[in-house]
């Protein structure tokens, strides 16, 4: 029995998915994990360090004559501090991550650049080549940002690596809109490498 | 290791004592050469020296060019404000090395090394009020710039057409803000308007007064400038700043790349400052018509004191960052009041 095979087995039993969220500073990382998890979003300091949080997702189809109740996942998700001084440190979270969430702030136009050179640094990698990836398009609730299509064009993700499981979505950690559509994408496209469910 | 190496004396027997001592040499050997692979590291990974003389002695090299220099002050006339820049600058590179080296020094030594810091930063500031007559914040005192000072005639919502703008290297479209300028006075009137995200940047020698709420701030490459802004609902990122003044209120607020620069604040979360040195912060004192209900709709009507737990990402330790300090009260501008200048502006 490979040593892959086991890892599948123990996490099969447990269900657990590793979700590494990164992204520049003031991108929304924080925010969007508390909002997802319920919690107040009010006051969130710029993240020294990192947070992680257990979250427990549920989803059942909607198709009703499926009936398939899609899974029950334990998502632990690892929210790391995007300040210059600290993406160094980023690496130190690539190990077995299954889900990679890279956080954008659409209506910071200079930054861009910056945005572009740290994730194509980050696909580089190898111990995240196995990842699925969700770029959040964040702050759409801001006017003059950037949609989800003009920051995929500028992010020039269409030449990623063709093996890469990848997808963008528009939302907003202020208003919660986007979130849920783009953690059930992630879940759902781990799930069926990890647990073979489709 | 020392437990695998440890030889109880009540066990030795003569007939294994030839053993042990061979083994025991060979311990003393191995952990000698240990040591010293650790002091070699040690010695060229880390720059500070774990010696109580030697720190003495620098520190007290370093405090006497210091006091030479504030001496020097009293005799020049001209030349004044970067000569005493200069002296900042050596006071808060000591106060780092007192930083650097408190892990290991007595703790008498680390009080009385920041009581000699302190007292050279009073006496800098002494000498500073004494021989740099103090500017009086008022607008009034404009009038000798008369000829360079711009303002926007037109109606606040077509400034950023007066404004040149220039997009960057990617940008899909321009984005709304003052960019480009010298010596200009730049208003916007956000109040009625939905604005979003709103751009400051290559700004030298201006003022810009920010009157109703936004909902993003960015902040690049400003030099001189004074920038007044009311109340804004998401974050304010600033880049590149140097001998600069902010008032602004915002939940969230990054400073990087910030030079002698002061901040008046109010913010919901801690501040946070990286790559700066020689900043300075204090609590909010905006004033403008109605400056009260768009704190309260920004629900930043609370004073949280937050402007004061500033986190500095360069100096992750517990004692204070010589980077930034609190702006002692007898130097702060008190309130500033924008609104008289919203209509007429006669008096610049």
């Amino acid at each position: 029995m490979g040593l892959l095979s086991i890892i599948r087995k123990i996490k099969r039993k447990e269900k657990e998915m590793r979700i590494l969220m990164v992204g520049l500073d003031n991108s929304g990382k924080t925010t969007i994990v508390l909002k997802i998890n319920g919690e107040d979003t009010s006051v969130i300091s710029p993240t020294l360090g990192f947070n992680i949080k257990t979250i427990t997702y549920q989803k059942k189809s909607r198709h009703i004559s499926i009936h398939i109740e899609i899974g029950r996942y334990t998502l632990n998700i690892w929210d790391v501090g995007g300040q210059k001084t600290i993406r160094s440190y980023w690496r130190n979270y690539f190990e077995q991550t299954d889900g990679l969430v890279w956080v954008v702030d659409s209506s910071d136009l200079r930054r861009l650049d910056d945005c572009k050179m740290e994730l194509d640094n980050l696909l580089k990698e190898e111990r995240l080549s196995g990842s699925s990836l969700l770029i959040l398009a964040n702050k759409q609730d801001i006017k003059g940002a950037l949609t989800p299509e003009d920051i995929a064009k500028v992010l020039n993700l269409e030449a990623m690596d063709k093996t890469r499981h990848w997808n963008i979505v528009g939302c907003s950690a202020y208003t919660g809109e986007g979130l849920l559509e783009g953690f059930d994408w992630l879940v759902q496209d781990i799930a069926s490498r990890i647990y073979m469910l489709a | 290791m020392e437990e695998d190496d440890t030889i109880n004396p009540n066990l030795t027997e003569s007939t294994e004592h030839a053993s042990l001592q061979k083994k025991h040499s060979s311990m003393v050997e191995r952990l000698s050469k240990r040591h010293q692979t650790r002091s070699d590291n040690s010695d060229s990974s880390s720059p500070s020296f774990e010696s109580v003389s030697s720190f003495l002695s620098r520190f007290n090299l370093l405090k006497t060019s210091i006091e030479s220099n504030l001496a020097e002050s009293q005799s020049l006339s001209s030349q004044l404000k970067p000569h005493f820049d200069n002296i900042a600058v050596s006071i808060s590179d000591l106060e780092k090395l007192v930083a650097q080296n408190s892990y290991f020094l007595p703790s008498y030594d680390v009080r009385s090394s920041l009581k000699t810091v302190s007292d050279l930063k009073q006496k800098l500031d002494n000498l500073n009020s004494q021989l740099i007559p103090k500017k009086k914040f008022a607008f009034k005192n404009k009038g000798a710039k008369k000829d360079s000072v711009f303002i926007p005639q037109s109606k606040p919502s077509t400034v950023e057409n007066v404004v040149s703008e220039k997009a960057s290297s990617i940008a899909v479209r321009d984005s709304p803000g003052f960019r480009n300028e010298t010596g200009h006075v730049l208003i916007k009137d956000c109040k009625g308007l939905e604005v979003g995200e709103f751009t400051v940047s290559d700004l030298d020698s201006c003022e810009v007064r920010i009157i109703g709420t936004v909902r993003a701030l960015f902040v690049h490459r400003l030099k001189n400038c004074k920038v007044y802004v009311g109340p804004v609902m998401g974050s304010i990122l600033i880049e590149e700043v140097e001998g600069c003044v902010f008032v602004m209120a915002s939940h969230q607020i990054r400073i990087h790349n910030a030079k002698m620069t002061d901040f008046y604040l109010r913010v919901r979360s801690r501040p946070i400052i990286e790559d700066s040195n020689g900043v300075r912060f204090a609590p909010y004192c905006l004033c403008y018509q109605g400056i009260e209900d768009d704190l309260h709709g920004a629900a930043l009507d609370q004073e949280t004191g937050n402007w004061a737990n500033v986190d500095d990402f360069k100096w992750l330790r517990a004692v204070q960052s010589p980077n930034w300090s609190v702006l002692p009260e007898n130097e702060r501008v008190g309130i500033v009041d924008v609104s008289n200048m919203n209509n007429g502006n006669e008096e610049i």
